[in-house]
């Protein structure tokens, strides 16, 4: 016959079973991060995310939803919906200035970073960057064009209603390629009446918000050379596609990708971990090879078809042009409604 | 007595619509209207203040974008919702009066089939059809008819063909159980009266289905003007609307409080025009309020 406290003692002993893998959950540390969608995301889910939170212990909350930085605004910053923010420069510089991001991260926080280019911790950066991509010129190798060698060529009249680049209030290559103009047909990057002069000569043009749009632009033919990062043209090797990239003569502008700390975040340690892992050579390399990024770490070692194409030597990095967003992000309201009146019609 | 006070059953049935109702319109609403009023949010930034310059930003127009983007919006919303009623009556009419069951249901399905794809995908497709290399532009100039691509995207008539698509199964089905419900034989007896087939349709059909037109109308007119993904996809450099502007407030700008002024904008301007449609009907129809 079965007792009373049998029943009673089975079933404690079934319910702390059960509840064993929430308790256990419960005292896990979770690692709240933004990271990209794609095939970056697929490795940082396969592979960098579970070795990460198998070697700490933890568990990391992924949100892959663009755009992150309004989601972190409407948060606590006592209580920020992030640990670790990850976006391009000029995203970290809006996060800085209503400070939802630290200032710097240094080797004291996150040892890697001593290793890394100048560039990834200079002062066009807040938090660190963790790789950059070259923006440049994409082109079609199938319409009698040639390689592109300066920024200028992009205005060439053969290339009317057939160049393409962005929607400047929304894409942070369209504002590089605009702070670009200033700088090839003016003063330098800060010289907006020169950019807006350039940016007008440049009509008919086709614009596009994302850089995977531009992507399929290029693929389908229906632009013949447009602004575009260096990895988004390299991703398509081996592919037997008729597009290239060019590194124009002037330089290319750096897209940067950046991590930062926000400053309430509750498990501070750890998110330096992660942005000391994310620039761990091993992890830098991964990354880097399977979306074609240049890495930050001078450490890393890439395969020769990587090395050769991406920015990996200190005289390869000296092309790379970081804009101040800063500066830039000041003036944005105005030049959005600027560069929208100069394009529409 | 105090039976009598208790609310009714059915009132307890509204309880859950009333709630989503409160939940996912008033308060978000409520918030967004209450922000639009801040320099910041008040919640996380201490410093925020009252002040109406979102409003006198819009105002004023300083920028010279803002009457432009609500404008456009308006424009495209307008021809949207005529050219999905111009499409959708005589596809309705049709499928009312089909005495096929079978029938029905395979024009029924045909209608509602692109709805079963998503507006992105739907958007992509029109991209590959009407762009410069798209497949009509290739085989017109392939067939020697144009030498250059006609301008079918990055401009207003790309953005209203793909919202048409995307909006015309909602004029259809409105109208349908409207006309549905006319009784055939008014028509009937109107042309048994010596009304001709048009004249009984002007008549007679055409005054009964004004709900239906109304209703129609006025869903495919609030989901044009509220449209981001297609018009900033299909528009290029051409289009701007308010929801593409309070997008790039939101997402690029990181002022949501301006973003909440031009929502609140959006809609008074949206609520007027269906006022002043809805009596414009009414009176037309001889009614007092169809909606």
């Amino acid at each position: 016959m079965i007792s009373r406290r049998t029943v009673l003692g089975t079933g404690a002993l079934a319910a702390a079973t059960l509840a064993a893998p929430s308790i256990l959950h419960a005292q896990t540390k979770t690692l709240k991060i933004t990271t990209w969608g794609g095939k970056w995301g697929d490795i940082m889910k396969a592979t960098v995310l579970p070795a990460f939170e198998k070697e700490f212990k933890c568990t990391v909350s992924a949100d892959q939803a663009f755009p992150y930085v309004p989601k972190l605004q409407a948060s606590p910053k006592n209580d920020p919906l992030y640990d670790v923010l990850h976006t391009n420069s000029n995203e970290q510089w809006n996060c800085f200035t209503e400070g939802l991001v630290m200032d710097k991260i240094t080797p004291k926080e996150a040892p890697n970073v001593a290793d890394v280019y100048p560039w990834a911790a200079s002062d066009k950066i807040v938090g660190v960057a963790i790789f950059t991509s070259a923006i440049g010129l994409g082109f079609r190798t199938d319409k009698g064009l040639t390689k592109p060698t300066s920024w200028k060529d992009l205005a060439d009249p053969k290339l009317a209603g057939a160049r393409g680049s962005y929607i400047i209030p929304v894409n942070s290559l369209g504002q590089c390629h605009l702070m670009m103009l200033g700088k090839i047909y003016g003063k330098g990057l800060q010289d907006l009446d020169a950019a807006y002069k350039a940016l007008e000569q440049l009509k008919p043009i086709k614009l596009v918000d994302f850089t995977g749009q531009m992507e399929k632009m290029l693929l389908s033919g229906e632009v013949s050379m447009g602004v575009i990062h260096d990895s988004g043209v390299y991703r398509y090797d081996g592919q037997n596609q008729p597009v290239d990239f060019a590194s124009p003569s002037e330089g290319v502008m750096a897209l940067e990708q950046v991590l930062n700390v926000t400053p309430g975040s509750k498990v501070k340690e750890l998110a330096f971990a992660y942005v000391d892992y994310m620039l761990r050579p091993d992890t830098q390399k991964l990354l880097a090879e399977g979306v074609w990024y240049s890495p930050a770490n001078k450490k890393v070692k890439l395969d020769a078809k990587y090395d050769e194409k991406l920015l990996t030597t200190e005289a390869k990095v000296a092309t790379l042009i970081q804009p101040d967003w800063k500066w830039y992000n000041a003036r944005k309201e105005d030049i959005d409604a600027r560069v929208t009146k100069i394009l529409k019609g | 007595m105090a039976v009598a006070s208790r609310p009714s059953p059915i009132a307890w049935l509204l309880a859950p619509a009333l709630l989503l109702f409160v939940l996912f319109f008033v308060l978000p609403f409520g918030v967004m209207a209450m922000m639009s009023f801040y320099s910041g949010n008040p919640v996380t930034n201490p410093n925020a203040f009252l002040t109406t310059r979102h409003y006198e930003r819009f105002v004023f127009d300083t920028a010279g974008i803002y009457h432009d983007a609500l404008w456009s919006t308006l424009r495209i919303g307008l021809i949207t919702t005529i050219v999905s009623l111009l499409i959708g009556y005589p596809l309705a009419h049709w499928m009312a009066r089909m005495q096929s069951r079978l029938g029905h249901a395979l024009v029924l399905m045909a209608v509602i089939a692109p709805m079963l794809t998503g507006i992105v995908v739907r958007t992509f497709a029109w991209m590959t059809i009407l762009q410069d290399k798209g497949v009509i532009n290739t085989l017109l100039i392939d067939w020697g008819i144009v030498s250059k691509p006609l301008p079918l995207m990055y401009n207003e008539f790309g953005t209203v063909v793909a919202l048409v698509h995307i909006y015309v199964p909602f004029m259809v089905l409105t109208l349908t159980g409207v006309i549905g419900r006319i009784d055939e034989r008014l028509e009937q007896a109107a042309r048994s009266l010596g009304a001709g087939r048009l004249r009984a349709f002007v008549e007679v059909t055409l005054p009964l289905s004004l709900p239906g037109i109304l209703a129609g109308s006025l869903l495919v007119f609030a989901l044009s003007i509220s449209a981001y993904v297609t018009p900033s996809l299909m528009g290029g450099t051409d289009v701007l609307t308010l929801p593409m502007l309070i997008a790039q407030q939101v997402g690029t700008s990181f002022n949501p409080n301006f973003a909440g002024a031009l929502g609140v904008v959006l809609l008074l301007v949206s609520l007027a025009i269906v006022v002043a449609y809805n009596r414009i009907l009414a009176r037309l129809s001889g009614e007092q309020g169809l909606a």
